[in-house]
């Protein structure tokens, strides 16, 4: 039997004040008494000479035996039978601390103490102390790999991010180890998981690297399985990154979130969705772009040869709006399994805004928002781009009311985006652009705009009122460019 | 132009010298991702800009102006 | 403590520097593959490469990357590496 009274103690709790020269006197004696202190060792030190201590306590390193035993609060002392607890009391109670220094045989000197006296919080109890021991253990168990970067104390740790060129133009949130072991703690994966290989450069982005630029870039932790599938879905080679950082086109990528886990971590799917103001829905936008920028490596004016860019590029991410909707989420429509959260990645231009304010029918209202997908890069430019539509629920009663599915507008909208090939060849309107006049045998022949009706993807969002619609013109479309891909964010949880 | 990189660097990975011909706009970003791809030595060359608004004699022009310059390229060790 | 360093992690991919080494330069009159990245005009400017890598002895042969915005998909590479002794692609603007 190997009996011994273990006490864990604080160099600035009185009740600790009260009980350690007790402790010290029995340990001094020979009894099989050990005092360690969460304090640090000066703070310890200093309470010892201050209480005139024969021994000064070893501390208690990384809190190991404190979280072991997890005490509410100390002094906690401990009867321990080879590191098993047999009981304990914590603060101070004259009898039960008797009864228990009896077990491991040993006398405590406890009259001149208090008959009862409430301990105080155990360091363990601290959130920050918490924090950085989680964040210490993550180091040692090698979830996190990523080499540390020291910012002075004398530098401001916002101006020293802007410095290193880890920014994109915004502040970021310093990626401390607590931090990233906290957004961590919302993916079962391993943070080593590599989610995809970032262009130009062929970065590797783990989770924990994506967890890393999540921080950054400010995102709720419970958003980061949707920035992880973001990244997945970037990556994949249809959706042709590379290309995308690299074009002089000012497109970058949409993160259009549909399902259940876009509501939970507090999403915005209705009004100014596509506007400031929402959290969630800002970061994960950002978090991908910043990962873009500091797992790929591309910048801009350099990788990123966008001629004007767009203000998207900073993050372009909105959630669907479920109730009402009169289609299937675009997720689901694109093969993500009913009830499921999933992503889709467009490689798109900034929205603009179409305005049809007295449709009442569906066919009406196909026609107005065909003049504006016709208008995508202009009207000159035949089948190179697709299109994101947000349809709004002003907008969208119309379909809903009228039974119109997806496949149905989608089929109309194509319908009536052609125009006769006189209009849109080369030198139409005055225009010199415009289809190839070699590929025009008939004047009355119609182009169409899109490829295909399912080039017009569909989405739905948007605050109550307002009888608008949205599109987010696309970049080179198909097979020669960039195509929309689409992840669950289940595998990310 | 950043695609056509590491195309080059790929063929010269399965042992054929490859040399990719960009436009100079590029010349900066070339040597960095030539850098960062972990190949400064990276074989390229550059034509003056622009090359979309020049006519059919001007782009033979610019062959002719670096045809040595590409097989130099392809022919050094 | 307002003059503590603070720890931060990286969030770039720290990568090493590697020196990968070039491949064996072009001998002789070796046969030569043009890539056509396919942006527009290209095709002048690779036509009159060919024009006179011919003349100075040199088998050519001309290909093209299904697009410009990707890298070149690898079993279109494989298939020019195995017949060709040197690669010139072009023409990226």
């Amino acid at each position: 039997m190997a009996l011994e009274l273990v006490a864990l103690v604080k160099h600035d709790c009185p009740v600790c004040d009260q009980l350690l020269p007790v402790l010290d006197a029995a340990a001094a004696g020979g009894a099989p008494v050990r005092v360690l202190s969460q304090s640090d060792a000066e703070e310890t030190a200093g309470q010892a000479a201050r209480l005139g201590l024969s021994f000064v306590p070893p501390l208690d390193d990384e809190l190991a035996l404190s979280q072991r035993y997890d005490p509410d609060a100390v002094p906690a002392l401990l009867l321990l039978d080879g590191g098993v607890e047999q009981g304990r009391v914590e603060g101070i109670d004259r009898g039960r601390l008797a009864e228990l220094a009896a077990q491991a045989g040993v006398t405590l000197e406890l009259d001149a103490l208090p008959e009862r006296r409430p301990g105080c919080a155990s360091l363990t109890r601290d959130p920050r102390v918490a924090a950085s021991l989680a964040a210490r253990a993550a180091r040692r168990e090698g979830r996190i790999r990523s080499r540390p970067i020291e910012i002075g104390g004398l530098e401001d740790p916002f101006e020293a991010l802007f410095d290193r060129g880890l920014t994109d133009g915004l502040p970021v949130v310093p990626p401390t180890p607590e931090r990233v072991v906290a957004m961590l703690e919302h993916t079962s994966r391993d943070p080593g998981d590599v989610v995809g290989i970032v262009p130009p450069y062929d970065g590797e982005a783990t989770v924990e690297k994506v967890a890393i630029n999540a921080v950054m870039a400010g995102a709720p932790p419970a958003a980061l399985p949707v920035v992880l599938a973001a990244v997945e879905a970037a990556c994949a080679p249809e959706f042709a990154l590379h290309g995308l950082v690299a074009t002089t086109y000012p497109a970058g990528p949409t993160v259009v979130v549909s399902g259940p886990y876009a509501q939970e971590i507090g999403m915005n799917a209705g009004g100014n969705c596509l506007g400031q103001g929402n959290r969630a829905n800002l970061t994960i936008g950002r978090g991908l772009q910043l990962v873009v920028r500091n797992v790929g490596g591309g910048r801009p004016q350099e990788e990123d040869r966008a001629t004007h860019g767009q203000m998207g590029k900073v993050g372009s991410c909105f959630a669907e709006l479920a109730d009402g909707a009169p289609w299937e989420p675009l997720a689901q429509a694109r093969g993500v399994a009913a009830g499921e959260t999933g992503v889709t990645l467009m490689a798109t231009e900034a929205p603009r805004a179409i305005v049809d304010q007295l449709a009442r029918d569906p066919d009406g209202l196909c026609a107005s928002l065909a003049l504006a997908l016709e208008s995508v890069a202009t009207p000159k430019q035949r089948l190179a781009f697709d299109a994101l539509l947000v349809v709004g629920p002003e907008h969208g009663r119309v379909f809903r009311e009228a039974g119109w599915d997806r496949a149905q507008v989608q089929a109309k909208l194509h319908e009536l985006t052609h125009r006769r090939a006189g209009d849109v060849v080369r030198g139409a309107l005055g225009s010199p652009e415009g289809v190839d006049p070699r590929f025009v045998t008939d004047p009355e022949m119609p182009v169409a705009k899109f490829a295909a009706a399912e080039r017009i993807l569909l989405a739905y969002a948007g605050g109550d009122a307002g009888l608008f619609s949205m599109v987010f013109g696309g970049w080179a479309s198909g097979e020669i460019g960039s195509a929309p891909v689409t992840r669950s964010i289940e595998p990310w949880r | 132009m950043s695609c056509g990189l590491r195309d080059v660097l790929e063929f010269e990975r399965v042992g054929k010298p490859a040399v990719l011909v960009a436009s100079d706009v590029f010349t900066g970003a070339a040597d960095k991702q030539a850098r960062m791809l972990g190949q400064p030595a990276a074989r390229r060359a550059f034509v003056p800009h622009p090359v979309q608004d020049r006519t059919d004699d001007e782009l033979r022009e610019l062959a002719r102006s670096i045809v040595d310059e590409l097989v130099a390229a392809l022919a050094r060790a | 403590m307002a003059l503590e360093n603070l720890e931060i992690l990286d969030p770039t991919p720290e990568r090493a520097a590697a020196g990968l080494p070039l491949a064996a330069p072009m001998r002789g009159e070796a046969r030569i593959a043009l890539v056509d990245i396919r942006k527009p005009r290209g095709d002048v400017f690779l036509d009159e490469l060919e024009r006179l890598l011919a003349q100075k002895g040199h088998a050519v042969e001309r290909t093209m990357k299904p697009t410009f915005t990707k890298p070149a998909p690898a079993d279109v590479r494989r298939e020019i590496a195995a017949r060709c002794d040197a690669i010139i692609e072009a023409l990226a603007d």
